[in-house]
């Protein structure tokens, strides 16, 4: 699982720009973050991507913020190595993004929404 | 978080140590991406899928041992604390306290606080502070006020200031937030009292004044604004500030004696001399005469010495008074009118004055009126003699106030009082046995006025009332029993004790502590002489029972008199 991880950046964000051509708005995103307690770049991501959310998709969209310091058996199953990271469960295909989500384009790009706003 | 790549795993179990540790993420991290997240200083946390745990990178937890000693002070201080990005959007806000989770405070994270449903700020306040936030300013206790969703009042107190990194670089602010909502309301319910207080004081229609000790006033409600455009007169209209005592001082024309007498009164009131000042005045204003109560009390409350002066328009009531009286006096004169149409009644009789004699009020109504038209008031002087003994009765006397004292004459020797007749009896019982003439000295001892009426009368209206001929009876019998008493009294009983009881039996028939009585009298009343009249007098003086001087009377102490007289007073009292 863990080996389709390397480059998985640059083929989700392929697939994203397939996905976005359907109206991915109407349905709910479903997105986890993945985070390590109050670290500070873990409360960044946090911040950034409830900004986001609430600017591009308003309610249209479910967060599950995921500790793994408390749960990080949930980020070994989910195949997360590293967090912050945030990952776009549905709609299908899954999407992961590595960082402090503060490049708001690269996170558009990923949720499958920066076309829509472009 | 800089990794360093020559750092190779020598180490793997020590996590604190930076080679070793380096080694275990270039072991676990592979891809490209995340290596330059890590590479970048992007990442908190790795986990290690072999051991099912996440461990913290060194930055994070440097971070996270700072965050929490910041925390735990903050604690001591506050119910939650907050961090801003460089934008003012809050990324973090936890409850320093366990179990504190900031309710209603879910949807915080993401937002600017001015975007926050604060209903107390207005748009120019927010501009405000935003502009401090771009000079970077600190800011404190700023109190915010929302409604949360149960419909309830909260209030926090918000204190930040701004955060720099190494490179003094602008990171965003950082604080600390307080519940101050029950502050709010204990704040809120002490000013209750307080704010009715006022309210009250607002709603009156009296003007209250509060005076300092030197007259200036301190305090007064709208009122006495509203007064002054109405109507003139001392007091009306002075306003905060102005000298109160200054304003009466300088009262002139139909004002002036008013003026005086109001100053002198609240000068006495602030001395301390006076717990309270009335003063009723009139003053003539467009609208027509008004009436003022003016009442000045010392103002209650330690501290500087102050009063309260409170001037109520009283026209109202006085004209409603006024009205009152003009019917009922129209209305007693009416009655009047009629009682003497009626019962040809001398009119002092229908101001009720005979009603002091106990024996005529004693009698029914309807036996009295026949009775009344043949009384007539008269006034006794002291030492006027009604009857001598032998000579016929002309008069019979209902005492009101007087006091008549009946005396037994013996030949060669002084009188002795065999009776007193007050505002209990009758003079002349002799008459309601039959006897035409008087066998005793009947002698004014207490001027007073009495009810008269003629012997021909009195025979006519005993026979037509038996109520009469009862109460007759009933005082005949009294006064002998009276007499039997006082005669063996007179025998036995030494003079200290004769003479209190004399002092009481008068004090009964007088309806008073206080009368006249001569020496000369007392000693007759007694049968002995002046000298042991003085010497009784002067001991019953010492024991603090009676004040005697120049035949002036005082009871002081009746429980004591009694105390020192004989049994006799006690048995003939009820009769």
């Amino acid at each position: 699982m863990r080996k389709a991880d390397p480059g998985g950046g640059e083929m989700s964000r392929t697939r994203t720009k397939r996905t976005a051509s359907g109206p991915a708005v109407a349905t709910i995103v479903m997105l986890r973050l993945y985070i390590a307690s109050d670290a500070p770049n873990s409360v960044r991501a946090v911040a950034n991507l409830v900004a986001i959310c609430n600017e591009h998709l308003q309610d249209k969209f479910k967060l599950e913020i995921i500790d793994v310091l408390e749960t990080p058996l949930r980020a070994v199953t989910d195949g997360i190595l590293v967090t912050p990271s945030l990952a776009r469960v549905s709609p299908s295909p899954m999407v992961k993004v590595i960082g402090d989500l503060g490049d708001k384009r690269t996170v558009l790009h990923a949720l499958g929404i920066g076309e829509s706003i472009e | 978080m800089k990794s360093n790549p020559r750092a190779l795993d020598r180490n793997p179990v020590g996590q604190e140590s930076r080679p070793g540790f380096d080694g275990r993420i270039l072991q676990l991290v592979k891809s490209v991406p995340e290596l330059r997240a890590i590479e970048s200083g992007q990442v908190d946390a790795v986990v290690d899928p072999a051991t099912g745990k996440a461990f913290l990178l060194p930055d994070a937890q440097r971070a996270l041992r700072e965050q929490a000693r910041v925390r735990s002070l903050l604690a001591l201080s506050s119910d939650w604390c907050w961090e801003q990005d460089e934008h003012y959007r809050f990324v973090s806000l936890s409850g320093t306290t366990p179990g504190n989770s900031a309710p209603g405070y879910e949807g915080i994270i993401g937002k600017l606080l001015w975007d926050l449903p604060f209903d107390n700020v207005q748009e120019v306040d927010w501009d405000a502070h935003q502009r401090r936030l771009q000079w970077r300013a600190t800011f404190r206790d700023l109190e915010l006020r929302r409604t949360d969703r149960a419909g309830g009042v909260r209030w926090v107190s918000i204190s930040g200031e701004p955060t720099f990194d190494e490179q003094d670089q602008f990171m965003g602010y950082r604080g600390t937030m307080r519940d101050i909502t029950l502050r709010k309301q204990s704040e809120f319910l002490a000013q209750k009292p307080i704010r009715l207080a006022c309210d009250t004081l607002e709603a009156l229609a009296i003007q209250v004044c509060v005076l300092d000790s030197f007259g200036t006033v301190i305090m007064a409600n709208k009122r006495s604004g509203a007064f002054a455009a109405g109507t003139r007169g001392i007091g009306a209209g002075v306003p905060e500030g102005a000298n109160y005592l200054g304003v009466c001082d300088r009262a002139r024309g139909n004002e002036r004696a008013d003026g005086v007498a109001i100053a002198a009164g609240i000068r006495q009131v602030i001395a301390g001399e006076s717990p309270l000042f009335r003063h009723e005045y009139v003053c003539n204003s467009p609208s027509g005469r008004c009436w003022f109560n003016l009442t000045v009390t010392p103002f209650p409350g330690d501290g500087a010495t102050r009063v309260v002066v409170l001037r109520e328009n009283v026209t109202e009531r006085k004209r409603v008074d006024g009205a009152a009286r003009a019917v009922v006096s129209r209305k007693k004169a009416a009655e009047r009118e009629r009682g003497e149409r009626v019962r040809g009644l001398d009119h002092r009789v229908a101001k009720g004055r005979f009603i002091a004699n106990s024996l005529l009020a004693a009698l029914p109504r309807k036996d009295t009126q026949d009775l009344h038209a043949g009384l007539e008031p008269v006034t006794l002087t002291c030492g006027e003699v009604l009857y001598e003994p032998g000579e016929p009765i002309r008069h019979v006397y209902f005492p009101n106030d007087c006091l008549v004292s009946l005396l037994a004459t013996v030949e060669g020797r002084d009188a002795l009082e065999v009776g007193l007749v007050g505002r209990e009896g009758m003079v002349g019982v002799s008459l309601a046995l039959g006897m035409d003439v008087s066998s005793v000295r009947a002698l004014v001892q207490r001027t007073g006025t009495a009810m008269r009426m003629d012997a021909a009368g009195f025979r006519r209206e005993l026979r037509k009332s038996l109520p009469l001929q009862r109460e007759l009876y009933r005082y005949t019998h009294a006064k002998l029993a009276q007499a039997r008493q006082t005669a063996a009294c007179n025998r036995f009983h030494v003079v200290e004790a004769r003479l209190a009881r004399s002092l009481l039996m008068a004090r009964d028939r007088v309806g008073s502590n206080q009368f006249l009585l001569t020496q000369e009298f007392l000693a007759d009343m007694l049968g002995v002489r002046r000298v042991a009249v003085t010497k009784a007098a002067g001991t019953l003086q010492h024991r603090k029972l009676i004040s005697y001087t120049r035949g002036k009377i005082r009871i002081l102490d009746r429980k004591g008199l009694k105390a020192a007289s004989c049994g006799c007073y006690e048995a003939v009292k009820d009769l």
